[in-house]
């Protein structure tokens, strides 16, 4: 190429070579330093077992369908069961409801798909045979979820129920279309193919006592529920049938009507699962609740439900006197006022004198239930007749553990498998098994000021629809689908992963100086990152956050 | 990962770029698409230094730095040398909006003019930042400058470079920010695959110190420029079909300014800070209009 020649006349330029990297050691400007925080969901923390979900939400999304549901058994053993029932006190914590005023995430639907999606998979193999034989009494979910996990342990694990059949109140209390006897029955045979043995039809204090237990076994968990109706003071009690003996026969399928038109005494779930099943069997139902709408305690949607049912609801009535008049029962009802808040903070009821009557073919009562603790040796008793517990469920008998309903009085599903587990764990303490269960450090949770709403797609919250065949009032037949997949992945969509890196890759792409590495998630080189906060801001679910230099580096 | 921006990285860690730099993000995004077969060429500006002191430098890339005033016609040398070799290699001017803008516009207009071959990118963050926060003509109305102090802030609008550069008919000029990285990104595929002529991008790029802000703020700040019409995002084809590309909400002008130092005394002129909803409201109007007609097939949607 001639006539470029003079080029070799220039002055040589200075070229630089090597990287800024070798030499400019930018993390010395850094006054604040981000780092990846172990922190919790708000919906966590809502959640009594404490269950990972946007760690589980993540598993789903990414297809890790075994890690998923082995996030959610580590903490909850009965995704298929809680799923249905549960009043998710998660979701009330939701931040992206909290922040934006749209619908929390429908984590009780994706749990409900999970537990179906995964009832196939293989549960964790129980650990090596320790020898040790535990007994249950009691095969609600409190004591379903202690024989899990002591079974895991590798414990011998024999579970008494003095019914015919395991599942305690989720067999025999809640109706079968909210809960159906198949889920029941394959979470149970789940617990046999564990190999936990279940002896039905034994009653404690019955065919055995505690001090028997506690010779052959060693350690004992108690969970008998809380399933005495309690009385209603009403003249004339012994006209009343009771609540959940009706519920238990109509799970049986031995539940007859008592007459066209039923009333039911009280405003809790049980209040509404007797009237939602009276509907399906043909009655005409009213509900007769002391207070309001607003102070009822049961789950706003039950309620909601059982409107949709064609349940009538007569507020600020209480049952004084039921007499019989003819072949139907004649209740007088005295009218009230809410006056001031109780110690529960709902309005109270007080009396007007004011009385008007009401004809029925049948009452139930559903005012509330109590446990039996008459079987249990004074020892175990407390001034009040209730067992008197430690936090995890210990007694005065060291290897005697109780637990769920009959510790609480009527709560709910998930606390009874909280209070099982907890139990199970004491138990493994005492046995000296403790190194197999995760430490549990206090965590903080992720505020709702953090999150970043960024980056969220803003779509409608997807429910469990109604399923085509089981319209109400007629059927028994499950009154909800679960979500399909598709469905899932696109509520899945809308979670924040709050304090759960779920490898958005937001923080790496934003970072100015490229100090987020990414080897399938992220991680940050200290050796160069400024301190600007950029990842920390941008971040979703805010799974970093900034700590000063100082405190780090002369920790 | 969710983003469809390449993992791949063309910039070193290291960079001299202060914290929260949106000049560095910027050019670590677009060197994502740009790859490695290209050649940058710097102006005086921040990017001289960010790149790092001789002997070591941040890029893969080879950059020669160069005077202010020269960034399109040096690029434009360059271009012809690998010509010259028979290789394809991108060329690229990274200027600032100093050397865009005001002293290297004629350069500018010039390789526009005769439809060079190479890719003009303009990080805009709306003063010389690297000699100590001076105006530019790109330093929008009631800005806080050294020049432009609280007594006087900036009085005159922004210069519309896209309109000038528009007016040069070229292929491809676009408005990009690291805030929409994958928008960003997308631009820089639709430059790179236009060869043959002269393509502009304009990158908002905050400077935290410059504009008296938080750093962590700084992709936030970026974002609301975008969703208050402050910077819209566009592209233009050939100088006169305009598509926008991402579209404002209705967020106010004041969240832009509150989190920025600079923009203290505006936010305290109700009479200024009209004047600038004004402009903003005229400009987005016309950019609007311009985007319908070159659009006439989505009449009426958005
Ligand atoms: C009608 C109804 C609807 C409900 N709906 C919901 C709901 O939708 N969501 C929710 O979260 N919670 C609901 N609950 C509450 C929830 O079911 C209970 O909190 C939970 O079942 C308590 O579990 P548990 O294991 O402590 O006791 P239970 O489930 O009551 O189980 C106790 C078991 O102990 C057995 N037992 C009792 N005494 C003896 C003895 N002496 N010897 C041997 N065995 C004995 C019983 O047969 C029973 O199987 C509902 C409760 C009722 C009654
Ligand atoms: C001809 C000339 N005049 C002045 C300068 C000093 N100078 C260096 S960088 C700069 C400002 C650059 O501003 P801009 O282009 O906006 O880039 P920034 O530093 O803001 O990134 C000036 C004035 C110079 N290098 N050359
Ligand atoms: S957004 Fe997701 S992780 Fe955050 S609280 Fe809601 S469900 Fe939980
Ligand atoms: S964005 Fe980068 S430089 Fe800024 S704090 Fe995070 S890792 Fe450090
Ligand atoms: S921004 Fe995304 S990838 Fe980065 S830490 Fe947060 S969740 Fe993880
Ligand atoms: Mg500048």
């Amino acid at each position: 190429m001639s006539g470029l020649e003079h080029v070799d006349d220039y002055p040589e330029i200075p070229v630089s070579l090597a990287s800024t990297s070798t030499i400019l050691k930018t993390g010395a400007w850094r006054s604040v330093r981000p780092i990846f925080a172990n922190r919790m969901a708000p919906c966590s923390a809502g959640c009594p077992a404490g269950v990972r979900i946007p760690a589980y939400i993540d598993d789903i999304k990414e297809g890790r369908l075994e890690a998923a549901y082995a996030t959610v058994t580590a903490r909850n053993p009965f995704p298929r069961i809680t799923g249905r029932v549960c009043p998710h006190m998660c979701e009330d914590n939701c931040n992206l409801a909290i922040t934006t005023g749209e619908e929390s995430i429908s984590i009780r639907s994706i749990e409900r798909w999970l537990g179906d999606a995964g009832m196939d998979l293989p549960d964790p193999a129980a650990d090596a045979e320790t020898g040790k034989r535990i007994a249950v009494v009691g095969s609600g979910p409190a004591g379903m979820a202690a024989a899990y996990y002591l079974r895991r342990t590798g414990h011998e694990v024999t579970v008494f129920d003095q019914r015919p059949q395991p599942g305690g109140i989720l067999r025999y209390g809640i109706p079968e279309y909210r809960l159906p006897s198949e889920v029941v029955d394959e979470e149970i045979a789940r617990l046999e193919s564990m190999e936990i043995n279940f002896h039905n039809n034994v009653a404690l204090g019955r065919d055995f006592t505690l001090d028997d237990l506690e010779a052959a076994y060693a350690a004992v968990f108690i969970a008998t529920g809380a399933g005495q109706e309690k009385l209603t003071g009403i003249d004339g009690e012994g006209l009343l049938e009771s609540g959940l003996d009706f519920l238990e026969a109509a799970n049986r399928g031995t539940a007859t009507l008592p007459g066209p038109r039923c009333a039911v005494v009280g405003g809790g779930n049980v209040a509404m699962d007797v009237a939602r099943v009276l509907r399906r069997l043909g009655a005409d139902v009213s509900v007769l609740y002391r207070r309001t709408a607003n102070e009822m305690p049961a789950i706003a949607e039950e309620y909601e439900h059982a409107v949709a049912d064609g349940v009538h609801f007569h507020w600020l009535v209480l049952p004084r006197t039921i007499k019989k008049d003819g072949a139907q029962l004649r209740v007088t009802v005295e009218e009230m006022w809410l006056g001031e808040p109780d110690e529960s903070g709902r309005l109270r009821p007080e009396p007007t004198g004011v009385t008007c009557e009401m004809h029925f073919d049948g009452v139930f009562s559903a005012i509330g239930e109590t446990a039996d603790t008459g079987v249990f040796p004074p020892r175990l008793r407390n001034d009040d007749g209730w067992l008197d517990l430690g936090e995890d469920g210990e007694t005065v008998d060291q290897m005697v553990f109780a637990g769920g309903d009959l510790a609480t009085g009527p709560a709910t599903v998930i606390e009874a498998i909280v209070a099982g587990r907890r139990a199970a764990r004491a138990i493994d303490e005492q046995l000296g098994f403790s190194a197999v269960w995760p430490a549990e450090e206090p965590l903080e949770v992720v505020p709702p000021k953090d999150i970043n709403l960024t980056y969220m797609p803003h779509h409608d919250r997807s429910d469990d629809h109604a399923a085509a065949g089981a319209t109400a009032p007629a059927s028994f037949a499950e009154e909800t689908d679960t979500l399909s997949e598709a469905e899932i992945l696109e509520e899945i969509d809308r979670c924040l992963s709050c304090g759960h890196c779920n490898n958005c890759g937001t923080c790496f792409v934003f970072c100015p100086d490229g100090a987020i590495i990414w080897d399938d998630g992220p991680r940050i080189d200290h050796e160069f990152c400024k301190g600007c906060g950029i990842c920390v801001a941008e971040c979703p679910g805010h799974v970093m956050v900034l700590v000063n230099e100082r405190d780090v580096s002369h920790a | 990962m969710r983003w469809v921006v390449p993992e791949a990285e063309h910039m070193a860690e290291g960079t001299l770029g202060c914290q929260g730099c949106g000049g560095a993000l910027s050019m670590r995004l677009v060197l994502k698409e740009l790859g490695k077969d290209t050649v940058a060429v710097l102006p005086a500006c921040c990017w001289s230094i960010i790149d790092g002191p001789w002997p070591v430098h941040a890029l893969d890339i080879p950059v020669l730095h160069t005077a202010f005033e020269t960034a399109a016609v040096v690029a434009t040398g360059v271009k012809a040398a690998k010509e010259i070799q028979g290789k394809d290699t991108t060329v690229v001017a990274w200027a600032g909006d100093g050397g865009t803008f005001d002293i290297g516009l004629q350069a500018l207009s010039g390789a526009a003019e005769r439809n060079e071959d190479i890719v003009f990118i303009c990080y805009d963050n709306e003063a010389y930042m690297n000699t100590g926060i001076q105006r530019s003509s790109s330093t929008p109305t009631g800005t806080w400058t050294t020049t432009t102090p609280d007594q006087r802030p900036e009085a005159r609008p922004k210069k519309d470079i896209m309109g000038i550069i528009a007016a040069h008919r070229i292929p491809y000029a676009a408005t990009a920010t690291a805030a929409y990285p994958e928008d960003l990104e997308r631009k820089v595929r639709a430059a790179m695959a236009i060869k043959g002529g002269m393509r502009f991008l304009h990158l908002l790029s905050v400077c935290p110190p410059g504009w008296k802000m938080e750093a962590d703020q700084a992709i936030e700040v970026m974002r609301r420029a975008v969703r208050t019409k402050v910077f819209p995002l566009y592209e233009i084809r050939n100088g006169r079909e305009y598509t926008i590309t991402r579209w404002p909400d209705d967020l106010p002008l004041e969240d832009y300014f509150s989190l920025q130092g600079r923009f203290k005394t505006l936010l305290e002129d109700e009479a200024m800070l009209e004047l600038v909803r004004g402009n903003v409201e005229e400009r987005w109007q016309i950019l609007l209009d311009r985007h319908q007609r070159s659009h006439p097939e989505l009449a009426g949607a958005e």
